[in-house]
């Protein structure tokens, strides 16, 4: 791990106060924790709702080219909003802007600059079906790390509420500078109430685990 | 004698079967619970937020919630009193949709074995 004291802070935050299906911020008045961690990609962030339709937060990313030779360390306050939300019967569907304002360092180039990172996800969800898509710039001055994902998965059976739910999940996703593959991951994912686990292992054979949790 | 012993006796007996089952009744009687269909509540890791909102209300017993029939069930305590308006828009804020709300004379238990009975 290459993170910086900043990013450690955020993981501090994230494990001490605990010990996307999901949205990726809570309810009203509610913590959310998030970790997404691989060889080349290791992000956490933790973030409160202020209202139903908005979240602040901290977060730190680890970024790593391929060949292993650049990374970037990168440590940014988060703005999450709820852009638009439609409920049926069966199923939900969201529009989310996302936000970060910080700065991000790298081993190719000196001192620190001004990051920023809008972007907008969009997610569709039944009981048994998941599929999400992800844009997000990755800006700063001469850099560009844009980054973009898709997910779809299905769950395996309906459970009741207080049952574990597991789910298979298959994501592609690129960074933009860093790589220049598709990132492919089959993950198992399981859901119970707070808690939300997705563990595969991707094209490049690397182990990717990511977690959420709301408190 | 005898007679006299068992005819009382009787009488005491059914005095007491229509004071408890009249005190069962009443008790009965005073159960209210807020059920509320609501749409859009399809992932156990969202819907959470909708039962620790009820639950963190001093009228709360008991919540139930179904992602199967997207109910969500709020037993209150005996003696305790909460409007509808304020359920619905607890779960307006946890980010869902409620479209038919109502009092009903049933616990969470209740509710959920007859939602379950439903499967």
């Amino acid at each position: 791990m290459r993170f910086k004291p900043s990013h450690w802070l955020a993981v501090l935050l994230v494990t001490a106060s605990c010990a996307a299906q999901a949205g990726p911020m809570g309810f009203k008045d509610s913590w959310m924790a998030m970790g997404d961690f691989g060889p080349n990609w290791r992000e956490a962030w933790v973030n409160y709702a202020v209202t139903p339709r908005d979240a602040v937060g901290v977060g730190a990313l680890y970024m790593r080219s391929d060949d292993k030779t650049r990374r970037r360390d990168v440590a940014e306050l988060t703005y999450t909003r709820l852009l638009q939300r439609w409920n049926s019967k069966d199923s939900q569907a969201n529009v989310w802007f996302l936000a970060g304002a910080g700065s991000v360092e790298g081993n190719d180039f000196s001192g620190a600059r001004t990051l920023l990172s809008p972007g907008i996800q969009l997610d569709y969800e039944t009981t048994r079906f998941y599929v999400a898509a992800t844009a997000r710039l990755y800006r700063a001055s001469g850099l560009n790390h844009d980054y973009g994902s898709v997910r779809a998965g299905f769950s395996f059976y309906e459970v009741d509420y207080e049952e574990t739910q597991p789910w298979l999940i298959v994501e592609a996703r690129r960074m933009n500078d860093l790589s220049d593959k598709t990132e492919i991951t089959p993950m198992l994912r399981l859901i119970n109430k707070g808690y939300f686990v997705e563990a595969g292992i991707n094209n490049s054979r690397q182990f990717r685990f990511n977690f959420m949790h709301i408190f | 004698m005898n007679k006299s012993f068992i005819q009382s006796s009787s009488l005491v007996f059914s005095v007491a079967v229509f004071l408890v089952l009249g005190i069962s009744g009443v008790a009965q009687a005073a159960v209210q619970t807020i059920r509320a269909e609501v749409n859009g509540m399809v992932c156990a890791f969202c819907a959470q937020g909708i039962e620790k909102k009820m639950r963190s209300l001093t009228q709360t017993r008991e919540v139930y919630v179904d992602l199967r029939h997207k109910v969500v069930a709020v037993e209150l305590k005996e003696g305790q009193v909460l409007s509808t308006d304020t359920v619905r828009d607890l779960i307006k804020d946890a980010g869902y949709d409620v479209t038919r709300i109502e009092i009903v004379p049933e616990t969470a238990q209740q509710i959920r074995a007859a939602v379950r009975g439903r499967k």
